[in-house]
This record gives C-alpha cells, structure tokens and sequence, in this order.
C-alpha cells in the first residue's frame, strides 16, 4: 500500500510537468490551430539559459545562482522573448497557412533551435546542480516524500489556477477564449489577432520556463535535446486528453504521467526497459476507443 | 449629405472564382440600405470585404474619410464599422455576459462600455435573464440578438447585418427588424441588410442594391420598386423564375 | 508506344532523370560521389514512400522513418551472416537464424513487415482527425524506437547487426529509386488514389462516409509504409552494419524537408526536393569542413548545416508553400495542352488539413 502512494506521488509530479508542457501546446492549438513541435525546446532554451555559455564540460551557473526571486522572473522573460521571437519570424507570415502547414514549420523551428543550443553549449550533456535542497525527504506518516515533488504540485495547481482566473476573469483571457473559438469573429469585434496570438505565445513561454526549472533541478542535467521527450509524451497528451480542449490537456497530461510512472513500477524487470513502448501502444489503444480523446470538445477551451 | 461608405468597383477573388465583379455602392449617413440577391450571389462577400474579412483583389472602399481596404479586421472595427456575420457566430462557451463585453473591450473607457452594456440589456430585456447562461444554449433568435448587441457594444457608426432572418421564424425576424430600426432611430446607426428575400426590406429600406452573381443588377429607392417587378426581374435575371426553387422575391 | 509515353510522361521523365544523374555519377568513377549518390536514391525511394500517404491524403507522418527502420531490420534479419545470428541474435526464429537468405528475398522482408506493422497501427490511427493522427503517428516511430533499441536478442540492442552483404550500390538504388517512383504514379492516378485526394476537399469529404476515407487512407498508409520499409532494406545492405539510431527524429526531420522543399503535393516535387535538400545538405557540409587558407581554417561552425536546412525549410514554406514544383507535375515542355492535362492531374495545390481557420 505504501509502495503503490509512493509511486502515485511519482505519477503525480510527472503528470504534473506533462501537463503543464501539454498546456503550454494547448493554449496555442486553440488560438492558432498550431501544433507547436518547438514547445519543447522553448524548455531546452529556459534550462539553458541557467548556465554560461560555453561548450565546456562543466556547467557553471549563471542566472541559476541568483536569488529565486530574481532567476524565476528572468528565465521566464528568457523563454518568452524566444518563443515570441519563433512566431514574429516564422509563424507571423504563416497566418494563412494550414494546420500541417504549420506544425512543420514548427518542426522547423525546432530542429533549429535544438542545434542553435548545440552549436552554442557543445552536445554533451552537462550536470547541473540548481538546488541540491529541494531533494529533502519530508515524512508523511510512513510515506516518504521528496519536498521537489511537493514543490513540483503546488507549482502546476497555482499556475493551473493563475491561467483559469486569467481565462476567466480579465478581458485579454475572455478575448483569448473569443478568438479561440472563433478568431475571425473576434477580430470583426475589434479583438486584436496578433496581441492575442503573441498573448498565448507568452503564456506558453512561461508556463515553459516553469518547467524549465522543474524539470532541471529534478534531472540535475542539461541536454540540447531535453525538451524532446517532455514535448512529444505532452502532444500524446493532448490528443488523449481531447484536442482543443485545455482540461483535455491536464487530464491528458496526468494520465500519461501515471501510465509511464505505473509500467516503470509495475512492469517486469525484463520488459521494464520497453516503458515507453507499452505506453505509446496504450496511448494508441485508448485513441482506439475514444479517437476524439478523454474530454471531447466541440470547440476550444471549454469549460476551463 | 457626403457619402458615409464608397464601395467602388470592387472585385473579389477566391482563387479562380470571381465572388465580386466591379461593385459600386455608395451609403450616406443614417440610411438604411438593403441587399437583396439569391443564394451565393455574393452578398456575405460584399460584406466581409467591406469589414475587412476579405480582401479585394481590386478596387476601393472608403469609410467616412479612410481607405479600409487592406486594413485588418480588427482595425475597420475602430474604425466604427461592425459586422453581424450570417449565422450569428455567437462565442458559444462563452456566457452571454462575456460576449456582449467582448464588443465593448475596444474602447479605452470602462465607464463608457458599462454604460453601453447597461443601455442594450434594457434593449434586449430576454438577454438579462440570461446573462450568465453559456451563449450556446440560447434559442436561435436569442442569439440573432445577441449578435447585434454585441456588435452595437463596438459603437459603430455603420452596422452592417448579414441575413438577420435566416431560419428564425417570422415572429422573431419582426422583433430583430424592430430593434434594428429603434437603433437607427435612437443611435442614428447607419444600417446596410442583406437579405435573400425583399418583402420585408422594402417596408424599412431607404434604398435597394439587387446583387447576383457576383454585379450589382439593380439600385434604386424602396419607394420607386415597391411594386417588385423590377426586382423580380433582377434577382432572375432573363432566366425562367421556375429554374430557382424555393426562392421567392 | 508514343502515346503512352506522352500520357505517361511525368513518370517517364522522372526515371529518365534518375537514370541519367545514376549514370553520370558513375562515370565520374569517383567513389564519394557514388556513395552520396546511393545514399541519396535510397533516400528517394523512402521520400516517395512518405509521400504516397502525405501527398494524397494530406496528413503529415512523423512515424515512416520508423517503418524505414523495420524494414532496415527485416532486410538484416534475412540476409545477415548465420554465425553472427546464431551467437547475437538467439531471439529469432531458426529459419532466421540458420539461413543467409538472397537479397531479393531481404528486400520482400523488407517490404512486407512494415506493411504488416503499418496495417495494424493504421486501423487505429487512421480513425483520428487529421491533426490527432500526424500527433499519433509519433507514436509509431516511438514504438518502433523503443522496440528495437531495447529488444536485445532480435536486433542487438544498443550494439549493432554486422555482417550484412553490401550489394546495393547507385545501380541498385536507382533501380528501386525508379521503381518507386512508378509505383507511386500508379497509385496516384489510380482510382483510389483519386479519391483520397479529391476527400482532402471538404464538400467531397462530407460527401463520402468517413468509412470509405477511413479506408482508403489505411491503404495508402500500408502502401506507403511498404515503400518507406524497402528504402529501409536498400539502407541495411548499402551500409552493411545496422543500429536503430539512424531511424529517428533526425532523418524524419530531413526527409519531410526534402517533401516541403520540393512541393508535398505532387510527386515530381519529392523527387525534386531529395536532389535539392541533397545538394544543398553537401555543400553546406563542405562549408562546415571548411578551407584552409595558409595555417588559418576557415569554416562554418559544427550545426550549421542543421540550421542551415531548418532555416532553408522555413523559408519555403513562407515563401514558397508549394515548394519548388509549385505543386506541379514535370511534364515535356512543348507538350500539348491536352497531354498537360493528362499528366499533370494533381487536384489542388494546397495541402489540405482538417478545420483549419485562416486568422
């Protein structure tokens, strides 16, 4: 019983970070219809930007040793000005475009960034130790718990929160969720279209970067590719979840996160090493079932 | 009295289909100017074209003093123009509330866009019992309402309304004509209709522009083709009437 | 005959290209340049594979280079040496094991397990949006991934299968090259192929049942997944050692750039894009090695010839969204205008996606 919390609070923290990557991509397939490949790397670019640039072995900490209050605010602003920068230069003139149009030049997009990282820091993985204090053990009753995981939860539910208050209660949030139903009809209300579209880019930019740091102070390792796999388990994500659909995208994202964290626990040994096999092909049956996802939505951002 | 809107030899193009072909129209201020012309006559082009929606492939369209071709949709909307689009596009999941503040976000005042607010729920007395309602779960016509107060909170100096009686019941597209009409009088809103159909528009109409396939047919005021014939004969072209089911001027 | 070549002339010319680029690389007798050159045809037949889904059904794959890796490991599995399998490969079955199979043979594997593979996913995936299944379909080249570079005892792991006969060379490349190039014309103009184009329209699209567009995308997915498999098998017995690494997102990346640099929507455009994205691939790779000019080297940095085809995909697709073919088919320039239509039959330039908006 002890083991299955443990490997639940596992699943949870994991889901935690897909679904915030899987929010990140959703946020933009509602407004732009934009599977955005290089979402994934906007992390890579927040991770990175902790440390100098150099193609040294060794990282030393940059911005990663300013204070918290200091470093969060900067890596955010880092992350954002790239991922505003990818749709100024490369998605603005793609507006018209089709959606396959689009995901490819964001595979583009991608593709560059990952070797512009690589040219700059060399392609070896580098150890980073951004905050050895986050891996203390709290005890729960008898359950054992890292703090980073807990610090990991409070994160994603109060950016969760932030962005739905935003959705909600402001007006750029009731012109995003407008133009995320229907964008031409919002523009013939004076709704701008590209503030709105740089508005979700930004949003995506921070709720990268958070990641970013999540991520980083949990692996303690910086790789140009990094953003890779939390990119493609959060699309898996978001098709499970239900395309469009920006609850669709955490509960896909938590549950891919527990369907990893469950066969990395439960597998036997010989086959634990075809994890994320398993997990696809599950992901693959459960789209089988339900080819319109877990939280089908007609439109986007239902129900946020 | 100058001119409000100058819609001058416009052609539209989508791909190799020619939607508009040299259309002139010309709406003075506080008139109300009908279109009327069968289906796909290229009535909701001219529209979007003059909303920014789409762009001419030639021509010009002068609003107040400012060319708007090329202009964004968004900015023809400061402009002081809005678009009632046919089929309403009402944001669904969003409340009733929401839609109706999302047209009045383009004023800097709040205080002005409150008070607009206020002033169409005693307009729309049907919206306020509603406002907090998804505005996917209204009826048709509630929507049709909604639709042209939202576009009335944008504080247009010309609506523009794109077939406002399509698949409501008569009853309804009186009500929405009504109200349409109080605006003009209360607000001094210049109004251009599409219709499919004249019976209606020739009782409220100033004027008449008779559109198909893609020309301007015929123009002309309400008063002087209020016997139909002349529109008739438009709308049909030389064509036998028969060939056009279930389209009746 | 003449008619028949006029009514066929994209493909004729296409092979004809083929064979003569085949034939003046192997006059210049010079060895990188027939290596290139094979490499190069084998990546053809694999793009062409790639486009027969893409370029007819209008949804983009991000898994065929996972089918390429099948049928790489199919080709291995048949034709490598007995003595390596039977001490590294103890996972297969004996028949696999015992016998060194002919390079025909090889390249059937090659063809037929991917294809079986392909129609297994493909019924499930093949049920989602367009935009839900290109996601879906990085989970293939996952799977494949994770599979292959983990299942130690049929594919070596993370070593590699050695001992693979090299018989392919630019002859036999361009062989398949030409080979695919036809069979995907044949496809193109079949009825079938026909239709999955014209459903990419929307009012047909709602026309036909979604069971009938279900269908005859799953068959360009095999047929596809079949081709992208054989360029697999070229690939194993071209370089004569095998690990999974190739077949990930790097080579995906490339080979849909040589589709968008040539032009998705006809099939001359992923013939034109692989020599292009070739050529320019090369020359940006002699930039990256760089001169020497007296005791300083001056060259690009490591990566810019990433960047450089990233950047270079990018702008095309800005610029020239139907690439170099502008969606057109090759065709003999003093042709008729009726031999035109007859060839040239691509249905519509745009890619189609599903409920795109256009803000």
């Amino acid at each position: 019983m002890i083991g299955f919390l443990q490997n639940l609070i596992d699943a949870v923290s994991l889901g935690s970070i897909y679904a915030l990557t899987a929010l990140g991509i959703g946020l933009l397939f509602g407004i732009l219809r934009l599977i955005n490949f290089a979402h994934g790397d906007y992390i890579t670019i927040g991770a990175y930007a902790l440390i100098v640039p150099s193609a040294d072995v060794t990282a030393r900490l940059l911005i990663g040793d300013l204070p918290l209050v200091v470093m969060t605010p900067l890596i955010c602003l880092i992350v954002v000005v790239a991922a505003l920068l990818s749709d100024v230069l490369v998605f603005r003139p793609l507006r018209r475009a089709s959606s396959p149009t689009l995901m490819i030049a964001s595979f583009a997009v991608s593709y560059i960034i990952q070797n512009g990282v690589m040219m700059l820091y060399g392609a070896r993985p580098k150890a980073v130790d951004l905050w050895s204090g986050a891996n203390t053990q709290i005890l729960i009753g008898d359950l054992r718990v890292p703090m980073l995981q807990l610090i990991i939860l409070v994160v994603t539910l109060v950016l969760m929160t932030a962005l739905t208050l935003f959705l909600r209660k402001t007006p750029y949030g009731i012109q995003m969720r407008a133009a995320a139903e229907d964008f031409r009809m919002a523009t013939y209300l004076g709704v701008r279209g590209n503030l709105v579209i740089g508005l979700a880019f930004a949003i995506s930019g921070i709720l990268a970067a958070a990641v970013s740091l999540l991520y980083t102070t949990q692996s303690g390792s910086l790789s140009h590719t990094m953003g890779l796999p939390l990119a493609l388990f959060a699309f898996v994500a978001v098709v499970v979840g239900g395309m469009g659909s920006l609850v669709g995208a955490v509960v896909g994202g938590f549950t891919i996160g527990i369907i990893v964290t469950m066969l990395q626990a439960y597998l036997p040994p010989e086959l634990r090493a075809f994890r994320d096999a398993f997990a696809f092909a599950f992901v693959i049956l459960v789209l089988l079932v339900r080819p319109a996802g877990l939280v089908p939505s007609r439109t986007s951002f239902e129900r946020v | 009295m100058g001119a409000l809107l100058t819609v001058d030899d416009v052609h539209v193009r989508y791909g190799d289909l020619v939607a508009l072909r040299e259309v002139s129209l010309t709406v003075a201020q506080g008139e109300v100017v009908c279109v009327i012309g069968p289906n796909g006559a290229g009535k909701s082009t001219l529209l979007a074209a003059v909303a920014g929606g789409v762009a001419p492939w030639r021509g010009s369209i002068r609003f107040g003093d400012a060319e708007v071709v090329g202009l964004r949709p968004e900015l023809v909307a400061r402009q002081g123009l809005s678009l009632v689009p046919e089929g309403r596009h009402i944001f669904g999941t969003l409340t009733v509330d929401e839609n109706l503040r999302i047209g009045g976000f383009i004023h800097k005042g709040r205080a002005e866009a409150k008070a607009d607010h206020e002033r169409l729920l005693e307009l729309f007395p049907r919206l306020r019992e509603r406002l907090n309602f998804p505005a996917g779960r209204l009826s048709g016509g509630e929507q049709q309402m909604l639709a042209v107060a939202r576009a009335v909170m944008t504080r247009p100096r010309l609506l523009l309304v794109d077939e406002p009686s399509l698949g409501l019941a008569p009853r309804i597209v009186d009500q929405i004509y009504e109200i349409l009409l109080d605006l003009r009088r209360r607000e001094g809103l210049t109004l251009i209709i599409n219709e499919q159909s004249s019976n209606r528009i020739l009782k409220h109409a100033d004027r008449i522009y008779v559109l198909r396939g893609g020309r301007i047919q015929l123009e002309g005021r309400a008063a002087d083709l209020a016997d139909g014939e002349a529109i008739r004969s438009a709308y049909f072209g030389f064509g036998s009437p028969a060939t056009l089911e279930g389209v009746a001027p | 005959m003449r008619d028949f070549l006029i009514r066929h002339q994209t493909p004729a010319l296409l092979v004809a290209g083929l064979a003569v680029a085949a034939g003046l690389g192997v006059l210049t007798g010079n060895e990188t340049v027939q290596v290139t050159l094979t490499e190069m045809f084998i990546r053809l037949v694999v793009v062409v594979g790639l486009w027969v889904f893409i370029g007819n059904s209008g949804i983009i794959s991000f898994g065929h280079i996972g089918f390429m890796g099948v049928g790489a490991y199919a080709a291995a599995w048949a034709s490598a040496e007995p003595g390596f399998k039977q001490i590294m490969l103890s996972g297969l079955p004996v028949f696999l094991q015992e016998n060194q199979y002919p390079f025909a043979f090889a390249i059937i594997g090659a063809t037929l397990l991917p294809a079986l593979v392909a129609l297994l996913l493909g019924i499930a995936l093949m049920r989602l949006s367009g935009t839900a299944a290109s996601i879906a379909t990085f989970a293939v080249l996952m799977i494949v991934n994770s599979v292959y570079a983990n299942w130690d005892s049929v594919t070596a792991g993370s070593s590699s299968i050695i001992g693979i006969p090299t018989v392919v060379g630019p002859w036999v490349a361009v062989g398949f090259a030409a080979g695919a190039v036809i069979v995907a014309y044949l496809f193109q103009v079949s009825r079938l192929g026909l239709m999955l184009r014209a459903s990419r329209d929307d009012e047909v699209a709602a026309r036909a049942s979604a069971v009938e567009v279900r269908r005859m995308r799953l068959v360009a997915f095999v047929l596809s997944a079949a081709i992208a498999g054989a360029g697999g098998g070229l690939y194993a017995q071209f370089l004569g050692i095998l690990t999974i690494d190739p077949f990930y997102l790097g080579l995906t990346f490339i080979t849909l750039a040589m589709l968008v640099v040539g032009g998705m929507s006809s099939l001359s455009g992923a013939v034109a894009g692989v020599f292009a994205v070739t050529i320019i691939v090369e020359l940006l790779r002699v930039a990256e090695r760089g001169v020497s000019l007296g005791a300083i080297d001056i060259g690009l940095p490591l990566g810019s010839q990433e960047i450089g085809l990233g950047v270079l995909m990018a702008l095309i697709l800005i610029f020239r969204p139907n690439g170099l073919s502008n969606g057109r088919e090759l065709v003999w320039p003093r042709a008729t205008p009726a031999a035109k239509a007859l060839a040239g039959r691509t249905l519509s330039p745009e890619l189609a996606g599903d409920a795109a908006p256009s803000p």
